[in-house]
């Protein structure tokens, strides 16, 4: 079991404070929400881990690996996977050939990385795009950009993947075949730590959930317990009263 | 789980990194076509302008790979060619060292400038780059012209005829078109080979979005300046062949004004594709001097054209002609039998 261990972690732009010393343990065991307000520092937190950004202070420790600091690229070859924010792909190219690079690349060290991709035709039909692999990515409808981008991040044979809202602009049914995909992605031994907004889909993906306030962790824990926690109502959910 | 939406996007109709018929045919008769020119009697004139258009078009291919794989556009070619041109007349007179023997130091020297001239790539993107290595060529220029009696100062520096290999006076015109032409087919297959290689795959992911391709465990900066590199030891060699065939050199040659031809070339012929990189030498080396265009009207025309091409036809007009073949094809073929069929003609990627 992979462990991607976050203690401390601060991360300041001038004076705004993004990441308030945060501490979190995430296990490629489990899966795990990262959830708050627009601000609260998700995605920070997910740039930081993953080498976008330079912890202003802190430590990351992957397997034990110090990583604060290192470059996206290392990082990424540790087996630590990542999605973004944005629907992001490599335009030009083909289906095909976006999941080739990330077999290329990727993680290559087999004791800590995830599933072993025979080929790019085998990652394809396990995100469901096997009959998209010609087509070129740049037209592609937006549920499909979601799935391939799951297929690019798999591709580099992560131990635990990182997914920053997955679900944004997907329709219920889209939704509902990403939790599917992600749970057989965990099932192949890959962990998932997922940012998303939409609470039902985290309720029922995730085992625990991490909250985030003003770069502050307020919240971690089992999920309903999380869910249940008057402060977390008070500051994300709100009152349904 | 359900089947995902089909969409209705651009298919590309092969995946095989090998050429179609109609590429390989196109490309035999091009390849005969140049080798043929010189029995067609073309005149001294034309034949010079040919070997300098092969030469130009070494460089382009080797530029073509950071611009047209990797989306960096440098304005710092001429300089790179500078620096393959130089070791050889410096190699010659200090050493003696004939063309073929310095070639190699030619290609190492400029590689590693080119890696150098690469390096703000790591910081800085876009026209700010290209203005960067625009800079970094007129500061060679600079250079060797106060580089005293290393360099030959603005008088440059001479250099001795090519010689004989194997028999063969390479300095006569039709062999030195014959050496040349060589030299351009392979550059215009290592760059295909490059291009069509999981290398060249790896340099599009970072044209494409540097930022998912780092994710996944893409050096990019590391690739970036190897791109340059390679495409540097392509300028290198073009230096080479070009110091031995003017037999002449001087700082001139080698400024940004030059640079900015050979960016005209690559974009006029289209960085992407087999042939751009040699229609774009042809269309600005080749053309005006032997139709004797006025080199004013010339230079308007460049202009003009290099504003038609980027709005018009931002692949470069090999590319466009690529397009019209396919629309032409899939016309004729739908005209006879309702299907859709697709060539990608001699386009690389």
């Amino acid at each position: 079991m992979a462990t991607l261990e976050i203690r401390d972690l601060r991360k300041t732009f001038g004076g705004v404070v993004a990441l308030a010393g945060v501490d979190v343990t995430i296990r490629s065991d489990e899966i795990l929400g990262v959830i708050g307000p627009n601000g609260s520092g998700k995605t920070t937190l997910f740039n930081t881990v993953c080498g976008v950004y330079r912890p202003t202070a802190g430590t990351i420790h992957w397997n034990g690996v110090d990583i604060a600091g290192k470059p996206a690229y290392a990082i990424g070859r540790l087996g630590l996977g990542r999605t973004f924010q944005q629907a992001m792909s490599f335009p030009a190219l083909t289906v095909r050939e976006n999941v080739q690079i990330a077999l290329e690349h990727g993680s290559r060290r087999e004791d800590r990385a995830g599933p072993q991709w025979s080929s790019a035709e085998e990652l394809l039909e396990f995100v469901g795009l096997e009959g998209f692999a010609d087509e070129v990515t740049n037209v592609m409808p937006f549920g499909n950009l979601r799935r391939l981008g799951v297929a690019v991040a798999l591709g580099g044979r992560p131990a635990q993947l990182l997914l920053d809202e997955p679900a944004a602009g997907l329709n219920e049914g889209e939704s509902v075949q990403l939790t599917h995909l992600l749970r057989r992605a965990h099932e192949l031994g890959v962990g998932i730590c997922i940012i998303d907004h939409h609470v039902g889909l985290m309720a029922e993906l995730c085992a625990r959930l991490v909250v985030l306030h003003f770069g502050n962790k307020i919240a971690d824990g089992p999920t309903e317990d999380v869910l249940n926690d008057p402060k977390v109502v008070e500051v994300y959910l709100g009152d349904v009263e | 789980m359900t089947d995902p939406p089909r969409p209705s996007s651009v298919r590309r109709p092969r995946n095989s990194a090998w050429p179609s018929p109609g590429a390989l045919i196109l490309t035999a008769l091009v390849v005969i076509g140049v080798f043929a020119f010189p029995w067609l009697n073309p005149g001294y004139r034309a034949l010079s302008f040919a070997v300098t258009t092969g030469i130009t078009a070494i460089v382009l291919y080797g530029m073509a790979i950071p611009f047209g794989q990797a989306g960096i556009m440098s304005l710092g070619y001429a300089g790179l060619m500078g620096f393959g041109a130089y070791t050889a007349a410096i190699l010659s007179r200090d050493f003696g060292l004939n063309m073929w023997e310095a070639m190699p130091f030619s290609a190492l020297i400029a590689a590693l400038a080119a890696g150098l001239f690469g390096l703000p790539s790591l910081r800085i993107s876009g026209h700010h780059f290209a203005i960067t290595t625009y800079v970094m060529c007129e500061l060679l220029r600079i250079a060797l012209i106060n580089g005293g009696k290393f360099t030959g100062a603005a008088t440059g520096l001479d250099l001795p005829p090519i010689g004989t290999v194997f028999g063969v006076k390479l300095d006569k015109l039709s062999n030195t078109y014959m050496l040349v032409a060589a030299f351009m087919f392979i550059s215009m297959l290592a760059a295909y080979c490059i291009a069509n290689s999981r290398y060249g795959r790896t340099l599009r992911s970072i044209r494409e979005n540097e930022q998912l391709a780092r994710s996944i465990g893409v050096n990019a900066n590391m690739h970036k300046v190897g791109a340059f590199m390679v495409s540097g030891l392509f300028a290198g060699v073009g230096g080479d062949l070009q110091a031995y065939n003017f037999r002449h050199i001087s700082p001139d040659l080698y400024g940004g004004a030059t640079s900015l031809y050979f960016a005209l070339m690559v974009m006029l012929g289209g960085p992407r594709t087999l042939f751009g990189p040699l229609a774009g030498a042809i269309i600005v080396t080749f053309l005006p001097e032997v139709m004797r265009i006025d080199p004013v009207d010339s230079r308007i025309a460049y202009g003009l054209a290099l504003i038609a091409v980027v709005m018009l036809l931002p692949g470069g007009v090999i590319a466009a002609a690529g397009r019209f073949y396919q629309w032409a094809a899939r016309t004729l073929r739908g005209a006879r039998a309702g299907a859709s069929s697709t060539d990608p003609g001699a386009s690389w990627t």
